[in-house]
C-alpha cells in the first residue's frame, strides 16, 4: 500500500524539542527543499571526508541523487542506493585495509541508505520495507566481515560497536518509518470508514426518499381512483333518480293531474274537499319535480354526456352575457375533470352576470401538454376576488381536490380573466 | 275531449311513463298505435304506422344520452308530415337550436313535468300534430335571460319581449291577448313590430313565428 506523503498531515500544534519549530515546520511544509538541504549537507560531509577526491565524489554524489526521488520512487531510490552500497562494500573495502577500487570507498554519505530506508518503511507495505531492512542488516554484517579492522588492526570491542551502530541505524530507519506508514494507515482506515458510514448515510437516505415518493405515487393513484369513482357515482346516481325516482313522480303527476280534471270536469257532487286534497297534492307533486331536477343536474349534469364542448354551450347559450366559445381539445379528459371544469364554468359565467356589468364574456378551453385549461374572460369592472365560503373559494377548493390550479387577473376597472388549470385525469 | 282523435307513437325508456301516457291519450279518444321503448323502434313503428304525432324522450338505451334527439331529427328530416315532441327532464337551449333548425313546422320541445297538466300537455301535443310549434316556457325563459345577446333583440321593447315570449310558447295572437289582457289588434301591431325589428320577411306567417323564438336560440 503506497500512500502518498501527505503535506502537512502531522497532527497541528505538535512541537518538536530541541528545533526551532517555525523552521521545522517550514521544511515539513516544503518536503523537495528539505530533502536537497539533506543532500547538500551529505554532500559537504563528504568532501571533508574525501579530500575532495573528484572520484569517491562522484559515486557519493550519485548516492545522495536518490535523496530527492525517494519520495516519488521510494523502491526504485533504495533499490539504487542499496546496489551502490553493495558495490561500496564488496568492491571499495578490503579487510586488508587497501582498497580494490579506491573511488568506491565509503563515505558518510553511505547514511543515505539509512534515509531510503526510512522511507522505504514510511511508504510501501510493510512486507516490501522488511525486506529492505533485511538488505540492510545483510549488508552491514559484510561490511562488518570486511572491516578493515577485522583483520586484527582493530580491537574486538570496537568492531562489536560498529556492527552494534550500523545494524541500531538501520533498525531505527525501520522503525521511525514504520511507525510513520502506521500513522497513515490509521488515518487512512478512519476515511475509508467514514466514507463507508457516508456512504450508508446516503443509501439510507436515498431508500427513505424512494419510498416516500412511491407512497406519494400510490396516494395520487388511490386519489385518482377515488375521484373517478365518486365521479361515476354521483353519474349512477343521478341516473338512477332520472330512471327512477323523477320518472315515478311525473307518472304520479301525470295520475293527480288526471284525477284533478276529473273533479274538476264533474262540477256537481260534493267532491269539494277531494278536488282541493287533490289540487295540493298536484301541485306539490310538481314542485318536487322541479326540485328533484335542480338536485340531479347539481349532482351531475346530464348533459355532460354528451361531451365538454356540448355541456359548455348548452352553458352559454342561455347567459345572460353574450359568450364566445372556443373549445379546442384534442382529447377528453377523464369524466372527473369534465365535471370539474363544467362547474367552474358554470360558477364563473354566474359571476360575470351577476358583478361584471360585462357586455360580452368569453370561454377558451384548450389542452397544454395533458393538462385541461380553462379561461373564462369578460370586459367589466374587475375586482373579483375570493372571499370566505364565496363561489370562488369553492372553486379553488374544488380545483385543487385534484392538484389543478385557479389563478385570478381581475384588477379594478377590468378586464377579468380566470384560468383554471386542470390535470387530463385526477 | 281536445280536437279530433290523434295517431300516437310513445317512445319512452321508462313502462310507468309509457303506460300512464297510453292510458291518458286513449282515455281521451286518441289511438296509440306503437308505445316504444327505444329509438330504432321508434323510427321502425314511425316508419310503419306513419302517426300523426311521436312522443320522444331524449335519454333512451343504449347510451341514455340523447338518442332520442337524433331519432326526433331522422323523422323530422324522413317524414315531413309526422309530429314530433320532444319531451325530456332536462331542456338545454342547445337542444332546442338543434332540433328547431332549418324551417320549423310539427316540433316541440318540453319539460316532462308538463304531463301533471293533462289538458295542456295534449293541447300541445295537438298543437304540434297539426304542424304548429311548442316551446317549452323553460327554454323561452333561458333565452330571456339571455336576450342581451343581439342587438335586434335588444331592440325590442319590454311589451313586445313579453309578445315574443308567448309566442316562442307557441300561442296564437288571441291567446297572447288574452293573456296579456290587450286587444288583438295591438297583439297584431306588437307582432309585426317584433318581426320588423328581426328582420323577418312577411312570408309564411306561421314559420315567422318560430323564427322569431329561434333568433333567441342562434344568435
Ligand atoms: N367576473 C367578475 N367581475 C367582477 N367582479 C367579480 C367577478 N367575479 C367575482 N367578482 C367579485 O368577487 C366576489 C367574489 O365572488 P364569488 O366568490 O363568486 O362570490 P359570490 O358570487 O357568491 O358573491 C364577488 O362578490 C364580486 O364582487
Ligand atoms: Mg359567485
Amino acid at each position: 500500500m503506497i500512500v502518498p506523503a501527505a503535506r502537512g498531515s502531522g497532527r497541528p500544534g505538535r512541537t518538536y524539542p530541541g528545533l526551532v519549530r517555525r523552521e521545522w515546520d517550514w521544511l515539513l511544509s516544503h518536503p523537495v527543499e528539505a530533502d536537497l538541504l539533506l543532500a547538500a549537507v551529505l554532500l559537504v560531509a563528504t568532501v571533508g571526508q574525501s579530500r575532495a577526491d573528484p572520484l569517491i565524489l562522484a559515486v557519493s554524489t550519485l548516492l545522495v541523487a536518490t535523496i530527492p526521488l525517494r519520495r516519488r520512487y521510494p523502491v526504485q531510490a533504495f533499490t539504487t542506493a542499496l546496489l551502490i552500497a553493495a558495490l561500496q562494500v564488496g568492491l571499495g573495502m578490503q579487510p586488508r585495509g587497501d582498497y580494490a577500487v579506491a573511488a568506491l570507498q565509503p563515505t558518510v554519505a553511505e547514511f543515505v541508505v539509512a534515509v531510503l530506508l526510512y522511507t522505504l518503511a514510511a511508504h510501501t507495505p510493510r512486507r516490501t520495507s522488511i525486506r529492505g531492512l533485511c538488505g540492510c542488516l545483510i549488508l552491514s554484517a559484510i561490511a562488518i566481515a570486511r572491516w578493515p579492522g577485522s583483520n586484527g588492526l582493530h580491537p574486538e570491542p570496537a568492531i562489536l560497536g560498529a556492527s552494534a551502530l550500523l545494524a541500531s541505524a538501520c533498525l531505527t530507519a525501520w522503525v521511525l518509518g514504520d511507525s510513520v506508514a502506521y500513522r497513515y494507515r490509521v488515518a487512512y482506515y478512519a476515511a475509508l470508514e467514514e466514507r463507508a458510514a457516508r456512504l450508508e448515510a446516503e443509501r439510507d437516505a436515498q431508500a427513505r426518499i424512494a419510498t416516500a415518493a412511491e407512497r406519494a405515487r400510490q396516494l395520487q393513484e388511490r386519489r385518482a381512483l377515488a375521484v373517478d369513482e365518486s365521479a361515476a357515482r354521483l353519474r349512477r346516481i343521478e341516473r338512477d333518480l332520472h330512471d327512477g325516482a323523477q320518472v315515478r313522480l311525473a307518472a304520479l303527476a301525470l295520475s293527480l293531474g288526471e284525477i284533478k280534471e276529473d273533479l274538476e270536469a264533474d262540477n256537481d257532487g260534493d267532491g269539494g274537499r277531494a278536488r282541493m286534497l287533490i289540487g295540493a297534492a298536484h301541485a306539490s307533486a310538481k314542485e318536487a319535480l322541479a326540485e328533484l331536477r335542480d338536485l340531479a343536474r347539481g349532482i351531475h349534469p346530464a348533459v355532460l354526456d354528451r361531451g365538454l364542448d356540448a355541456a359548455l354551450s348548452s352553458l352559454t347559450e342561455s347567459s345572460a352575457v353574450p359568450v364566445e366559445l372556443t373549445v379546442s381539445i384534442s382529447k377528453r379528459p377523464s369524466p372527473a375533470i369534465e365535471t370539474i371544469a363544467y362547474f367552474c364554468a358554470a360558477e364563473l359565467l354566474a359571476n360575470v352576470a351577476k358583478h361584471s356589468s360585462a357586455a360580452k364574456a368569453s370561454i377558451v378551453v384548450s389542452d397544454d401538454e395533458g393538462e385541461l385549461v380553462l379561461t373564462v374572460g369578460d370586459d367589466g369592472v374587475g375586482g373579483a376576488r375570493p372571499g370566505d365560503g364565496g363561489g370562488l373559494a369553492g372553486l379553488r377548493e374544488r380545483v385543487q381536490t385534484v392538484d389543478g390550479k385557479l389563478r385570478i387577473d381581475s384588477p379594478p376597472g377590468g378586464p377579468t380573466k380566470i384560468t383554471i388549470v386542470l390535470p387530463g385525469h385526477a | 275531449m281536445s280536437g279530433s282523435p290523434m295517431r300516437v307513437v310513445i317512445a319512452e325508456d321508462a313502462a310507468i311513463m309509457r303506460d300512464g301516457l297510453t292510458q291518458t291519450l286513449s282515455r281521451r279518444g286518441h289511438q296509440v298505435v306503437a308505445a316504444v321503448p327505444d329509438a330504432e323502434a321508434l323510427l321502425a313503428a314511425v316508419g310503419e304506422h306513419r302517426p300523426d304525432v311521436a312522443i320522444v324522450d331524449v335519454r333512451m338505451p343504449p347510451t341514455h344520452t340523447d338518442e332520442g334527439l337524433r331519432a326526433a331529427k331522422a323523422i323530422r328530416r324522413d317524414y315531413p308530415g309526422v309530429g314530433v315532441l320532444v319531451f325530456s327532464q332536462y331542456i338545454e337551449a342547445r337542444s332546442a337550436a338543434d332540433l328547431f333548425a332549418g324551417a320549423p313546422s310539427g316540433v316541440g320541445y318540453l319539460l316532462k313535468d308538463r304531463v301533471a297538466d293533462v289538458s295542456d300537455f295534449i293541447e300541445a301535443l295537438t298543437r304540434v300534430a297539426r304542424g304548429g310549434t311548442v316551446l317549452d316556457p323553460e327554454v323561452v325563459g333561458q333565452l330571456l335571460g339571455a336576450s342581451r345577446r343581439t342587438d335586434a333583440l335588444a331592440t325590442l321593447t319590454p311589451r313586445e319581449r313579453e309578445v315574443l315570449a308567448l309566442i316562442a310558447e307557441g300561442r296564437s295572437n288571441t291567446a297572447i291577448a288574452e293573456t296579456l289582457f290587450i286587444s288583438a289588434g295591438v297583439v297584431e301591431k306588437h307582432v309585426a313590430s317584433i318581426f320588423a325589428k328581426l328582420g323577418l320577411a312577411p312570408s309564411d306567417t306561421d314559420n315567422r313565428r318560430v323564427i322569431a323564438a329561434i333568433m333567441y336560440l342562434e344568435s
